[in-house]
């Protein structure tokens, strides 16, 4: 039995913060936004915090908020690690966030239509022509080709980390079919079930909001003249590992959910079978990679999309969300380049600075890489999801070895950045908080204006010290609040 | 609604029905065991109501019947756990279960984590050790989750295209279940009628109304008066037990119109057209007639009908 002083803050009793910690500066005070917080903490013992924990992991169970994880033989749903102590950005932080994210996309997005039009940036030579055209997600059938409203980048997801001085800075685009936000919806529904208290003297800015939203910009997007479009969410099917989210966000914005079996091309439009025969479909969010969408256009072996669906793309019948051929503006060959590209189109410098990125194409960097692979993060530049990297510091001679020799063999399929001690967040491990590695990833909603939904996914790297966060490796999340300009009351 | 979306869920709340009845008929098979071998001394040459269920589900698709039948436990262990059977307990709540979780957007919150929360108990490594300490609790509680499932579904889904197919799917599958229950149950009371004594048939026509929820409503109308035209009367034509056929057949229909969005002015759907005539057919039926025509004609009659209504949804709703 431990006496009342002992167990009254003993959730943070043995805490040191490591690194750029989210919660204490480097002195050990706690940040003016996170005192509130604090002083709830000291409140609440180990075991109560841990009673609470297992109803919000239970509360996900029940709900069936799921992902599926591949590798094993045939995919095994697991609940994602949900940590129930709060990333808290202050409205300042938020500000710069916010615009930086918009600035990024609205670029992106005029990168993208130049591409697939008059490619003058390629003629102006500020990015490699070969490093475009020869990107995985380069799409050469959608030369030449407009899309509702010119807009390419409906949905996307930015990654953004912070390094040793608490710098924000992009790590990642997704420009196709991130995922991740029905986490961001349900972990704080589940949060404010669960740890009611903890909200209490926060004025943090509402989420509920982002299945309307999303909803109103595919409505937007419809093909010239529609003006009540039917709209659908297209997923892969159930034993996708993302299908919670698919069925949430059609569930959330009143949609249908189809699957390619579902969907038929019919005299040049796409329609779906309904009980009372078919019915015409005008805006498709599709979570269908491009290359599935269309065996008769990409991969023919795939079942997961419809035959004739990029034909009705093509001639405008139906918009795809996001757009076919975004690829080519998150490859991480094209990384580098997109604060020139921010440059090139807006005449602006980027207000979210990119990580120092070497590539192997380059003989100065590649030199630099070969010798300092112990050091560095090395990445597919047509890999996600932590799959196909190394990670230097925690890498053994011979994957070293084998990352050298992929490297010289084909230079243009990596690329190279120091490892960034990413901030790190007081995270309940056992019985204790304890500082664990975190990064986020907010979503940008690129409609009628540019909407970005207050925070995003904060992913937490739950093993000490390591610093991959994805879901598919092990990584937990928490709910992200980002407070109003009355800060904490 | 998606042809895809009305199929499953015509088949989630078909296999949420069928597992909660085997629920019920593996509950009584166990309780009644005790009482019959009482009865008839322990005499294995006599058919038990172990054998009963058996022939209630050998109705049912292709069953096999792969162990000792002398084995009661492993039975009931099979039949409930056993994953690679299609007829097991768990395969159904299972498909039902997978069904439900590629359809969660059409169904309420509520219903869906009913369901996945079943699900979720019975795979869980507990549940054996549930049922082992006592098969009647555990089949009590099956039973009641899959009820709660469907009162969810009545209680948080509007009255849509969605709903009405979740109600056509479960009533179908009640009335089948009806008619297969009378059929085996008759039979076996048949040749029991000639041999064995009154004790024995008071057990086997106790067991066929408690299997149906049906006990202590029936002797309200009937009192003690325990025989086959009275039951049948009951299971089949009454108007107001819910577990009665005419009852079922009567919700069925509304749904079928439901779907259609018809008053019975149109004739809708074949499907429509033929569950019509089996509903006027019960509507207006003798039970003395019944019984001249041969219950298990009359049966056999009614199940033709279900899988035909089955065919017909499959060709006007979901294989468009």
């Amino acid at each position: 039995m431990r006496s009342a002083s002992e167990s009254t803050g003993s959730l943070l009793s043995r805490y040191s913060p490591y690194g750029f910690d989210e919660m204490f500066s480097a002195t050990g005070t706690v940040r003016p936004s996170y005192a509130p917080l604090q002083q709830r903490l000291l409140h609440l013992t180990s075991a109560e915090l841990e009673r609470r924990h297992r109803i919000a992991d239970l509360t996900m169970q029940r709900q069936g908020i799921t992902f599926t994880v591949y590798g094993r033989n045939k995919g095994v749903e697991r609940i994602m690690p949900f940590d129930p102590i709060p990333r808290i950005i202050p409205a300042d932080e938020w500000d710069l966030i916010d615009r930086g994210l918009k600035q990024r996309v609205r670029a992106l997005n005029l990168f993208v239509h130049d591409i697939y039009h008059q490619r003058q940036i390629l003629k102006d030579g500020v990015v490699p022509t070969e490093l475009v055209l020869g990107a995985s997600g380069y799409r050469r059938e959608l030369h030449g080709i407009d899309v509702a409203r010119d807009i390419y980048i409906h949905i996307s997801g930015i990654d953004l980390i912070r390094d040793e001085h608490g710098k924000y800075l992009v790590l990642e685009d997704n420009c196709r079919t991130p995922s991740g936000v029905s986490y961001v919806l349900k972990n704080r529904q589940v949060m404010k079930e669960v740890f009611p208290l903890l909200f209490q003297q926060y004025d943090v800015l509402p989420i509920d909001d982002y299945a309307s939203n999303l909803r109103s910009m595919l409505r937007y997007v419809a093909p010239g003249g529609v003006q009540d479009p039917t709209i659908v969410v297209l997923s892969p099917g159930v034993y996708n590992s993302a299908y919670y989210e698919h069925s949430f966000l059609a569930r959330q914005m009143g949609v249908e959910l189809v699957e390619g079996r579902d969907l038929v091309f019919d005299g040049g439009q796409i329609a779906m079978r309904t009980t009372r025969g078919l019915q015409r479909i005008d805006v498709i969010y599709r979570r269908v990679d491009d290359d599935f969408l269309d065996p008769l256009a990409f991969r023919r072996d795939s079942q997961l999309g419809v035959a004739g669906l990029l034909g009705a793309y093509r001639s405008g019948q139906v918009t795809l969300v996001n757009g076919v051929g975004t690829g080519v503006c998150d490859d991480k060959g094209i990384y580098p380049f997109v604060p020139d590209i921010i440059r090139y189109y807006l005449g602006e410098d980027a207000i979210l600075p990119n990580v120092e990125t070497f590539r192997p194409l380059i003989p100065a960097h590649r030199q630099h890489i070969l010798s300092n692979l112990d050091k560095l993060v090395v990445k597919a530049v047509d890999g996600s999801g932590g799959y196909g990297m190394l990670i230097g510091p925690a890498s053994t001679a011979p994957q070293r070895e084998e990352f050298a020799a992929k490297i010289k063999a084909n230079p243009r399929g990596y690329i190279a950045q120091p490892t960034i001690t990413l901030s790190s967040h007081p995270t309940f491990i056992g019985e204790h908080l304890e500082g664990r590695h975190i990064d986020l990833r907010p979503f940008v909603l690129y409609g009628e204006e540019i909407k970005i939904l207050p925070g995003g996914l904060t992913r937490v790297a739950l093993p000490r010290g390591s610093l991959v966060v994805n879901s598919s490796q092990g990584g937990g999340s928490k709910d992200t609040w980002v407070l109003g300009r009355g800060g904490s009351t | 609604m998606l042809s895809r979306v009305a199929e499953n869920l015509f088949w989630i709340s078909r296999y949420v029905e069928r597992a909660e009845n085997l629920a019920r008929v593996l509950n009584d098979a166990f309780h009644l065991e005790l009482d019959a071998v009482g009865l008839h001394g322990g005499d294995s040459d006599v058919k038990g109501p172990r054998d009963q269920v058996l022939n209630v589900l050998a109705g049912q698709d292709r069953f096999e019947l792969t162990w000792d039948p002398r084995e009661s436990e492993g039975m009931l262990t099979n039949l409930t756990f056993d994953s690679t059977r299609s007829h097991s307990l768990l395969s159904m709540i299972s498909r039902a279960r997978e069904n439900a979780r590629a359809t969660q957007d059409t169904l309420s919150p509520e219903s869906w984590s009913q369901l996945n929360q079943l699900y979720l108990a019975l795979t869980r490594s507990k549940s054996r050790k549930q049922f082992e300490a006592s098969p009647y609790r555990f089949y009590d509680r099956v039973k009641r989750s899959c009820i709660l499932f469907h009162a969810l579904v009545d209680s948080t889904m509007p009255r849509n295209e969605a709903f009405y197919f979740l109600e056509v799917g479960r009533f179908i599958e009640r009335i089948d279940m009806i008619s297969r229950v009378l059929n085996v149950w008759f039979s076996a009371a048949g040749e029991g009628e000639k041999t064995a004594e009154h004790s024995l048939r008071l057990v086997y026509w106790t067991g066929l109304l408690r299997s149906c929820s049906a006990y202590e409503a029936y002797l309200k109308r009937y009192h003690e008066r325990l025989d086959a035209e009275s039951i049948v009367q009951y299971l089949v034509l009454d108007l107001d037990f819910p577990r009665s056929m005419r009852f079922c057949v009567g919700r069925c229909l509304e749904s079928l119109r439901g779907i259609t969005g018809g008053a019975g002015q149109r004739t809708g759907t074949e499907a429509e057209r033929r569950l019509g005539r089996l509903e006027s057919e019960l509507r207006y039926a003798d039970i003395h007639e019944v019984f001249a025509r041969g219950l298990p004609n009359f049966l056999s009659g009614v199940q033709d009908t279900c899988a035909k209504i089955v065919e017909e949804m499959q060709r006007a709703y979901f294989l468009t």
